[in-house]
């Protein structure tokens, strides 16, 4: 029946590209540890150059902390936390348009996807930095150049993982389709992007995992409300209570809307969670 | 069962189809001609690699031959997605719909009211043995209960011809036969067109009113096999003498036909 016909290479060159992936690998290794260790003495020297730092300023108790909130509460639920989620939110949400529309375009046409792959890369090597400060001269000190950050920092995951999403669906299953009439359009509709929703959530949830981090970058550079300006306040006046409480909250923050995502998912689908019911336990733990 | 009469409602027309898959080409198919008429079971049975799901890819349109044409209910088709209906190897239900979705796909695409679809689906579950699965997803079925799924979607097309490509394949002898003998109610009572690929001579014999055989790469029709038994055969014992006649002549032929590839 079918037999095999890789072409007999010659055992000579198949030699030398064993030991070729045998050096590279090797060298790949030794470099690797060579900056580990590099790394890690570097760490010890510098820690053991700290000794005299007063370990009760940089840890502050978590009384002083709990005061910090006291104090500031009123400020930080009426101001700063809603002006955080609100940037957050609007942020995220235009990520999720900007990505998913990324995918489909990179999705339909080889050309878009030559395009647009490398822009999709190399917007994530400039320093986003650079850009919100850019972004801040240009659009002045309102949310908007926040609300940028935070769809710079998001979009990139969604589009990423919603492309391979929409590029998994069963060729079988749209070989099927398209024998069933189904136009260009109802294949896309009813198998590809239904077939990408779960890649889709995974992508949206590294980028809700970034969003609140992304306003609170922005916010630090310069803002009038928000957990950052919170931030960057304690620290210029060396209030590490506050600044931890700062951390907490935007960690609070970001895990809520990780939740809440999850929570989404679980409802759109339903179909994904029951068929894996007795095997996997995937990230919708909650 | 009865002589052929009126017009084919399907004519396959010396199709011959050659793979070139880099610098090697598979001869998949070689002249293949036979006509389908309305109303009649055909079982199609070959050494595997012989073509058959090639042959389907070709009438469904998703494949385009070297030489010859299918013709559909008169017209030279060639335009012919959607004009049959067509259920793979793989069942290949949409894993994010429930049954109830997943049957009522065809009118769907056809842009059929979707309502009316599903209103004609419930009814036809039970008959399907799907009873109070509508709203189940498909991995939460078996494997006969996946097929038979897959089986009311084909139906639901609504298509005059249907081809059906190992539908039992994969599933054990007992459910098997089970599904064979509901299958021939349910061909009964629709009285659609089927060509029905299988790789077991008991079943390509029980179902049949013809019989085609396949021979090894390149696939051509060796035999033909007329299997004059009467209807309905769901009551017919497995022993019968003319069944068993009939699947000895098969044998023979198809031994002969994949001598070739042994
Ligand atoms: N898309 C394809 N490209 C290359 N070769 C193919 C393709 N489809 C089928 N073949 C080859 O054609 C032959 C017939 O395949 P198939 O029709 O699936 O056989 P069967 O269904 O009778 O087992 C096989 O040798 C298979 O490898
Ligand atoms: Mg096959």
């Amino acid at each position: 029946m079918g037999q095999a016909n890789a072409r007999p290479r010659r055992a000579s060159a198949r030699l030398l590209t064993d030991v070729a992936r045998a050096v590279i690998l090797t060298a790949v290794a030794v470099v690797v540890l060579a900056f580990f260790a590099s790394g890690v003495l570097q760490l010890a020297i510098e820690v053991r150059a700290q000794e005299n730092l007063a370990l009760d300023t940089i840890f502050p108790s978590v009384s002083a902390v709990r005061g910090a909130w006291e104090a500031h509460r009123d400020r930080l639920l009426e101001e700063h936390i809603p002006e955080t989620l609100w940037e957050t939110l609007a942020g995220l949400a235009m990520a999720t348009v900007l990505g998913v529309t990324i995918a489909a375009l990179m999705d339909f046409s080889r050309v878009l996807r030559w395009l647009l792959y490398p822009l999709l890369v190399v917007s994530q090597t400039i320093p986003i930095f650079a850009i919100a400060i850019l972004l801040i001269l240009i659009f002045g000190f309102g949310s908007g150049p926040k609300i940028t950050v935070v769809v710079l920092f998001c979009f990139f995951p969604v589009a990423l993982n919603t492309f391979s999403g929409l590029q998994s669906a069963d060729p079988e299953l749209l070989s099927l389709l398209r024998a069933m009439g189904a136009s260009a359009r109802q294949v896309w509709t009813k198998a590809r992007l239904p077939a990408a929703m779960p890649s889709f959530f995974a992508g949206l949830r590294i980028a809700a995992t970034y969003s609140v981090v992304g306003a609170i970058f922005g916010e630090y550079i310069t803002a009038q409300r928000g957990l950052g300006v919170f931030l960057k306040r304690s620290y210029s006046s060396f209030r590490l209570d506050q600044a931890y409480l700062a951390i907490l909250l935007t960690a609070a923050l970001s895990l809520l809307l990780v939740l809440l995502v999850n929570l989404v998912e679980r409802l759109a689908l339903r179909w994904y969670y029951t068929s894996r019911r007795a095997s996997w336990r995937g990230p919708g733990i909650y | 069962m009865s002589a052929p009469a009126g017009t084919p409602c399907l004519e396959v027309r010396g199709i011959s189809k050659t793979f070139r898959d880099g610098g090697q080409t598979v001869r998949a198919l070689e002249d293949v001609s036979f006509a389908a008429w309305p109303g009649e079971f055909i079982t199609i049975i070959g050494p595997s690699g012989s073509g058959k799901s090639t042959l389907f890819n070709v009438i469904t349109g998703l494949a385009e031959p070297d030489a010859g044409e299918i013709v559909l209910a008169c017209d030279v088709a060639r335009d012919r997605a959607g004009r049959v209906g067509y259920m793979p190897q793989r069942d290949l239900l949409l894993p994010w719909r429930t049954v109830l979705n997943n049957v009522i796909l065809g009118p769907e695409l056809d842009g059929r009211s979707r309502r009316e679809a599903r209103r004609r689906a419930r009814e036809l579950l039970p008959l399907f043995g799907l009873d109070g699965f509508a709203d189940a997803f498909p991995d939460a079925l078996s494997g006969g209960m996946r097929q038979r799924a897959a089986l009311l979607r084909t139906f639901l097309t609504d298509r005059e011809v249907l081809l059906l490509d190992e539908p039992f394949g994969a599933l054990d002898a007992l459910t098997r036969r089970e599904l064979q003998r509901w299958l021939l109610g349910v061909w009964e009572r629709f009285r659609k067109t089927i060509l029905f690929i299988t790789h077991d001579v008991e079943e390509a014999v029980y179902l049949a009113d013809r019989v085609l055989v396949f021979s090894a790469r390149p696939g051509r029709i060796v035999k033909e096999l007329r299997v004059d038994l009467p209807r309905p055969r769901q009551t017919i014992s497995l022993l019968s003498e003319d069944l068993r006649r009939l699947e000895a002549e098969l044998m023979i032929a198809l031994e002969a036909a994949s001598g070739g590839a042994r």
